[in-house]
């Protein structure tokens, strides 16, 4: 009898992973709505008894949302998935998030995942510039946005709404010569900094604006659908964030959310990523099209570290150099 | 029978404070005191900022030019539809309150794509700016524009409320003294409209101040920021940290509320003259009859249908930019929003949810409550009339904060109600409690008190006259109330703004967020679909009007 039950055990532990397969998952994402349910349908078609609730916002504007849930007492995130790796060490310093070292690394290279497990980077999602195909000058350099040509014409994501804007104001700073005289140069060639990245899209692909800051994909992905626009990466380089995944220490169903983020970074996953437009953070997926090869991406670095210590103070220079 | 009396008063009393003083005091008391004393510095420190200033002074000249807007386009139409014999008056009627019952976020949404560069409409008669225009709509014009349009019902309500009421005997005598007709306006109808004028321009100044969908759309792209939206920047970006700073942003924004609702009651104060009963009057515009409905019916196109059918245009677009065309035709954003999308689905089920529960609980409410406020001693009970009006009068985003103030930390015995969706629920059921009871104290009024008293004769108890008597004579408009609370809950997003949280979306709240998110076409699906409820919806209330006592629908 002890054996037969011993058997059956082992046989179930077999077919299914230690942990349970059944409930809930609860998901705060950044990702735009559409890639946010197609990534909870893929998900859910694989594990069918879990069940996906998702919720969309900015970076900055989740991160409020989580925080207030966590004072009242009642957390019901058990995933982030967001723009920045800084928001995520932040968070990490803060003790909020639930390290996951046995997750299944493969084919990531060691830069793309916290060393302990608690994030892991999903995608590399770029930012450079976005122009409506009616405009007269094709920008090249991020320069090109300070010209004559661009005045009144630039469009681009507040840090104080987009995770991803913060870093790309961060690593613009840091590496053109100019540093924040850039910025300057910007807000008084008459650039409006406002919104999300998706609003810079409706701004510029409504004829709005002629240019933009904003991430690649947006831009790639309804270019092929026939909207107006194109994206450009610029010689000097781009900006990249990673859209990492971290479990949270509140999460109500934590073991749910491992399998969730395993899927994130396993190849069924990524090719999801690849397919919905994103650059897959895993080796060895195709990028999708629109995209030069990986090789021929420069991405231009910046100091984490720093970021996460200056971020108030980053966001209050932006703030002032645009008049926020 | 000093108990008889007592307890229902006491109920009453309950029911307005639980309703209206608690979350205004709870906000007060978080904006003026920090730690139980008496400390006004971090409100002084808010002002002192230049955000602040800017949007004190972009909300003040928003709200009195959109205000004076609604004024110019509400007023003329108030006059010929319920003063002269212009043919489809109660067609033009209908047509000029459905901006009140149209979600603003959707009105800004469809302007912005009626005439921004990328208009389907105006590109297919080449009248479209070329790409690089920035849209005109975007910023302080954009939104006093469509204040103007959003308020206008207002102004005609208030106007027309004062226009039936007008003594004909006054203009009958001016006309048979010689006096043309249009001296007879000038000079007799408008001086007696005056506190009329006053109150409609106070309320549309208020409902301006408070509106959040239309410079949440047409302002925030753009950095032009009222007090509405700077409150939900900072509190959206920085979380629960800011609230005793938003909380003084609220107060603020709660004091120009009250000078213009304090306008508008002092205004209506002054009316004097006697009312007469009889036809009301009616000016004869002879010849020019036909030519003024048209001109009338080609205003509200222009400012209803053509915005409607560019929003049309882009839901049916597959990406927002791609011109409308056979070719390009996709029902993709419906399907999308409609069918996959789960949390577009969920907000559907949410917002019908919430409303109806809201109408549901306030239409029961209703009737005691009317019967109540009517018992009080008369100074007492206009007090709490005052009171219960707060919080339907004072921005949306103001309760928001107050329920947030008031819900976040566990209660004793509820828990946190902060992250669940009672919380919308009840902020809904204290924003619209003065919506609901409207209707029914103007049946109430009309109500003959002769019946209630031949059953107490016949020995019917309080509870049965209630229940066998006045509960059911008064239901229709209960439940037109309930239609009107129905059809602005589920078109708010002031409200929910600030307390939705995973699981508990509503369509507003989903509107916004697809905007956001750059997917402005399936955006615009959802509007159309919002669009579709509200206008059935109205005709279904319109049609139950016939059988409403005189004063329950605005537009009748």
């Amino acid at each position: 009898m002890r054996t037969l039950l011993t058997a059956g055990l082992m046989l179930a532990a077999t077919l299914s992973p230690a942990w349970a397969q059944e409930g809930r998952l609860v998901l705060y994402t950044s990702q735009p709505n559409t890639d946010a349910q197609q990534t909870a349908d893929a998900f859910m078609a694989k594990y069918p008894g879990i069940t996906v609730e998702w919720v969309r916002d900015g970076t900055p504007k989740i991160m409020a949302k989580f925080r207030a849930e966590a004072e009242a007492g009642t957390p019901l995130a058990d995933v982030l998935l967001i723009a920045d790796v800084v928001t995520m060490e932040g968070l990490k310093a803060e003790g909020l998030l639930l390290n996951f070292p046995e997750a299944d690394t493969t084919g990531l290279d060691a830069s793309l995942y916290d060393e302990d497990g608690a994030y892991f980077s999903t995608k590399l999602i770029t930012t450079g510039i976005v122009y409506n195909t009616a405009a007269t000058m094709v920008p090249t350099s991020w320069l090109d946005l300070t010209k004559p040509e661009a005045k009144d014409q630039l469009a681009m994501p507040s840090p104080l709404t987009s995770g991803a804007a913060l870093i790309h104001t961060v690593t613009l700073t840091d590496n053109l010569a100019e540093g924040w005289d850039y910025y300057t140069a910007l807000a008084a060639n008459g650039a409006q900094a406002s919104g999300g990245n998706g609003d810079v899209l409706t701004a510029v692909a409504g004829g709005e604006k002629l240019y933009g800051m904003i991430v690649d994909f947006l831009p790639i992905r309804e270019a092929a659908k026939g909207a107006p626009v194109a994206f450009v990466f610029p010689t000097e380089g781009v900006s990249a964030v990673t859209e990492p995944a971290a479990i949270l220490a509140s999460a109500p169903n934590a073991d749910n959310a491992k399998l969730f983020i395993d899927f994130l970074i396993s190849e069924e996953g990524q090719q999801l990523a690849s397919s919905q437009g994103y650059i897959p953070a895993r080796d060895g997926i195709d990028l999708p099209a629109g995209y030069p090869a990986r090789a021929d991406i420069k991405l231009l670095p910046y100091d984490a570290a720093a970021a996460l210590a200056n971020e108030t103070a980053n966001k209050e220079r932006f703030g002032e150099i645009f008049g926020q | 029978m000093r108990a008889a009396w007592l307890l229902p008063a006491v109920l009453t009393l309950c029911a307005v404070g639980l309703i209206a003083v608690l979350p205004t005091g709870r906000l007060v008391l978080t904006a003026l005191f920090a730690d139980g004393q008496f400390d006004a510095s971090l409100l002084l420190s808010r002002l002192a900022r230049g955000a602040t200033q800017r949007a004190i002074f972009n909300t003040l000249d928003t709200a009195l030019f959109g205000a004076l807007l609604a004024l110019l386009i509400g007023a003329p139409f108030a006059f010929l539809v319920a003063a002269t014999d212009m043919p489809l008056r109660r067609l033009q009627g209908f047509l000029l309150i459905l901006p009140l019952m149209i979600a603003p976020q959707v009105m800004a949404l469809a302007w912005m794509h009626l005439l921004g560069p990328s208009s389907a409409l105006l590109g297919a008669i080449g009248l479209a700016p070329p790409p690089g225009t920035a849209n005109p709509l975007l910023g302080r014009n954009g939104i006093i524009l469509l204040f103007g349009v959003q308020h206008a019902p207002i102004v005609f309500i208030t106007l027309r409320a004062g226009l039936v009421l007008l003594p004909r005997d006054y203009v009958e005598a001016a006309r048979a003294a010689g006096m043309g007709p249009v001296r007879v306006v000038t000079g007799v109808v408008l001086p007696l409209l005056w506190p009329y004028l006053i109150a409609a321009k106070a309320l549309a100044f208020v409902s301006g101040v408070g509106n959040f969908g239309i410079p949440a759309l047409l302002g925030m792209p753009e950095n032009f920021l009222t007090l509405a939206t700077l409150i939900y920047q900072q509190l959206s970006s920085n979380g629960p940290s800011v609230l005793p700073q938003v909380a003084g942003l609220s107060l603020l924004i709660c004091l120009i509320a009250i000078a213009g609702i304090a306008a508008q009651s002092l205004a209506l104060r002054r009316v004097r003259f006697a009312l007469t009963r009889g036809a009301p009057m009616r000016f004869s515009l002879g010849p020019l009859r036909w030519p003024v409905a048209a001109a009338g019916l080609l205003l509200l196109t222009a400012v209803l249908i053509l915005p409607a059918a560019a929003l049309l245009a882009t839901s049916l677009v597959p990406a927002y930019g791609v011109p409308l065309s056979l070719t390009t035709l996709t029902l993709d954003n419906y399907v999308e929003v409609l069918l996959r999308q789960s949390s577009t689905v969920r907000a559907f089920v949410n917002s019908s949810y919430l409303s109806l529960l809201a109408a549901a609980i306030l239409a029961m409410l209703a009737v005691p409550l009317a019967l109540g406020l009517n018992r009080l001693p008369r100074r007492v009970s206009r007090m709490a009339h005052g009171t219960l009006e707060l919080p339907y009068a004072l921005p949306g985003i103001v309760l928001a904060i107050a329920c947030i103030l008031l819900f976040l930390r566990p209660l004793p015995v509820l828990g946190s109600l902060y992250a669940t969706p009672w919380i919308i629920l009840v902020a809904y059921l204290m924003r619209f409690a003065a919506l609901a009871l409207k209707p029914v104290e103007a049946a109430l009024d009309q109500l003959a008190p002769e019946l209630g008293e031949a059953a107490a004769a016949a020995g019917a108890g309080p509870l049965r006259r209630l229940l066998t008597i006045t509960a059911p004579l008064a239901a229709p408009a209960a439940f037109a109330g309930a239609l009107l609370v129905f059809m602005s809950a589920f078109n708010e997003l002031t409200v929910s703004a600030l307390l939705w949280s995973s699981r508990n979306e509503t369509i507003g709240v989903i509107l916004f967020s697809l905007e956001e998110s750059g997917l402005s076409p399936q955006a615009s699906a959802v509007a159309i679909v919002t669009l579709l409820v509200v206008v059935a919806l109205l005709a279904a209330l319109d049609r139950l009007g016939r059988m409403l006592p005189a004063g329950v629908l605005p537009w009748r």
